[in-house]
């Protein structure tokens, strides 16, 4: 800085001028010495004819001058302060340190190549050349290139880029979709040769077999890699069925990742219509496609992972409804038996036995009703079951997937079982219904040693001792057994009329 | 066994879910819970019909946005065995 100074004054130099830099100038140790100097050669020893005296404009010219010349491709380094970028375009600054100040601008065109955006309070280091603004008689710095110090120039601009894709709200959680849970087809933005593509391909060959890839190849690395991603990231939104895209590449450095923190990627993926997971291979670095994508993932595998996943829930999902079905529908059948149960063993039942008997067997109707129903019902889904399962089995097995079909199979099993034990469930409820029928039923009142009486064909029961004369035949049913009987004398019938006429 | 009355494996299974929810509240007519738990068994036949569904495929775009099948180096038809 003290260069600065030198070079304009040391021709014209008195002492008035001397102390007054001196005196903007306290820190500067050079300075001090100069007065000194001055002295040796005082005013009056000086011929008043060599006197050369300026005029104000011709003096800033030659200051100028001089300064141009000297300074004309410079590197200072300062932090910036108030800038201001004016309606011309142009933008003004002071770069200053601990104790100096310096002036600044730089021209719309220059400012244009700048990867961020100059503001206050950074760190930068500028080249350019020193100039006089005349009218002020000020020196300036005019700037022809400006890098950030310290984090480099990408750092700063993944710093402000992430900003301002966060402030038009690109990153909120509102916009992050969830995952399908079956996708048609899964779409793929990567290199066709890199790490990701075959890492990403194992997972699912291994956990989803039948998964139907669709490859939208791009460089992921290089001055192309950028404008090539965001394209393959439009060709793949319009390919129909795609339901999920994984964009991404392997790990790297930082500068190999570095297109994933490019604008035109962070838009392109932030427009596609479908679920984008990003998953650029390295766990530290965040890139802004992490930060614009429905889902981050650490790796291409892990991404892979994240759709096999999706369809695992999905896969879940079902089987426990499918689990849920059966226990229900098992339940239903069980309740109605129950209710048939209950309306059997009503006390009403228990002092007619005509009306019992007829309502056993309306009971027993019902009952067999609701069991042939049961075991239609159940045996035709069964039926239906196991065709499905042996067309499933015979369409091509070795296509299949083993481990889904191994569930799938399960599951049905499971299905099949559960419906089984439903059924065995309500049979064996129906059983205790009829039991307690029977145990109802007026014959098995003969166990406890009554006995029916029949007249000799068993067409009628006896009730009347008037329905019989001596002579006749009488058949007498036993808890166990029958006895053929003759009449040999009849008394105490409730009937005066005398004997029924018997053929 | 396409099922017209199934529009898609999502409403498929908000389908289902409700025909559970409504079994296990139970108190329906016998004939109504069979038709219910027929309709459920073809609800989730009609899943995982869909998870077996898609042809493992692999295809590549090329730079005038056309499928093309991808090369046999990244096993596009060579199913793990």
């Amino acid at each position: 800085m003290s260069d600065l100074f030198d070079l304009p004054f040391e021709e014209e130099r008195d002492e008035a001028e001397q102390s007054a830099v001196v005196s903007q100038q306290p820190d500067d140790g050079r300075r001090t010495t100069e007065p000194a100097v001055v002295k040796q050669q005082p005013d009056d020893s000086r011929p008043p004819t060599v006197r050369k005296i300026y005029s104000v404009t011709e003096l800033t010219v030659r200051v100028r001058d001089l300064l141009e010349e000297q300074f004309f491709e410079i590197w200072v380094e300062g932090e910036l302060s108030n800038c201001k970028v004016w309606n011309t375009g142009h933008l003004y600054f002071t770069l200053k340190d601990s104790s100096s100040q310096l002036r600044g601008f730089m021209f719309r065109s220059a400012l244009r190549y700048l990867r961020f955006k100059p503001a206050d309070g950074l760190r930068v280091i500028a080249r350019g050349k020193l100039s006089v603004y005349e009218p002020k008689g000020e020196y300036q710095f005019v700037c022809e290139h400006l890098e950030p110090h310290g984090l480099g120039a990408r750092q700063l601009a993944f710093d402000q880029l992430k900003k301002r894709l966060q402030q038009e709200g690109l990153f909120d959680a509102a916009r992050k979709r969830p995952l399908p849970a079956l996708p048609r087809k899964i779409g793929i933005v990567t290199s066709l040769d890199g790490a990701a593509l075959r890492d990403i391909i194992k997972v699912l060959r291994r956990r989803y077999a039948n998964a139907h890839l669709v490859i939208s190849p791009a460089r992921v690395q290089g001055e192309d890699a950028a404008p090539e991603i965001a394209r393959s990231l439009r060709q793949i939104a319009r390919v129909p069925g795609v339901d999920v895209v994984i964009v991404g590449r392997g790990g790297g450095s930082l500068e190999d990742l570095w297109a994933f923190n490019e604008e035109s990627v962070a838009r392109a993926i932030a427009r596609v219509p479908v679920p984008v997971i990003a998953a650029v291979g390295h766990e530290t670095d965040v890139t802004i496609a992490d930060f614009v994508a429905d889902v981050r993932a650490p790796t291409p595998s892990a991404a892979a992972e994240l759709v096999v996943a999706a369809k695992m829930e999905f896969c879940e999902r079902i089987d426990r409804l499918r689990d849920r079905l059966s226990a229900a529908a098992g339940g239903q059948l069980q309740r109605l038996s129950r209710r048939i149960h209950v309306a059997a063993s009503r006390p009403a039942f228990g002092g007619f036995p005509t009306r019992l008997a007829m309502r056993g067997r309306q009971t027993a109707e019902l009952s067999h009703g609701l069991a042939r129903l049961m075991r239609a019902g159940i045996a035709a889904r069964e039926r239906r079951y196991q065709q499905l399962e042996r067309q499933l089995t015979t369409f091509d097995p070795s296509r299949r997937l083993g481990g889904l079909r191994a569930r799938l199979v399960g599951a049905d099993g499971r299905l099949t079982v559960t419906a089984r034990r439903r059924q065995d469930g309500a049979r064996s409820q129906l059983q205790l219904v009829t039991g307690r029928l029977e145990s109802l039923s007026p014959l098995a009142v003969l166990g406890r040693g009554y006995a029916v009486a029949w007249n000799d064909d068993k067409s009628r029961v006896l009730r009347d001792a008037s329905a019989v004369a001596p002579g006749d035949t009488v058949i007498v049913t036993l808890a166990s057994g029958e006895l053929d009987c003759e009449v040999r004398s009849t008394s105490g019938s409730t009937q005066d009329t005398g004997r029924v006429p018997r053929k | 066994m396409p099922d017209t009355s199934i529009k898609d494996f999502e409403a498929a299974i908000a389908e289902l879910e409700s025909i559970v929810k409504k079994l296990e509240e139970g108190d329906l007519a016998l004939e109504q819970s069979l038709e219910l738990y027929e309709r459920g068994v073809k609800l989730s036949r009609f899943c995982h019909s869909r998870l077996e569904e898609a042809e493992r495929r692999i295809e590549v775009l090329n730079e005038r946005g056309e499928l093309k099948p991808a090369p046999a180096s990244l096993g596009s038809d060579a199913p793990e065995r």
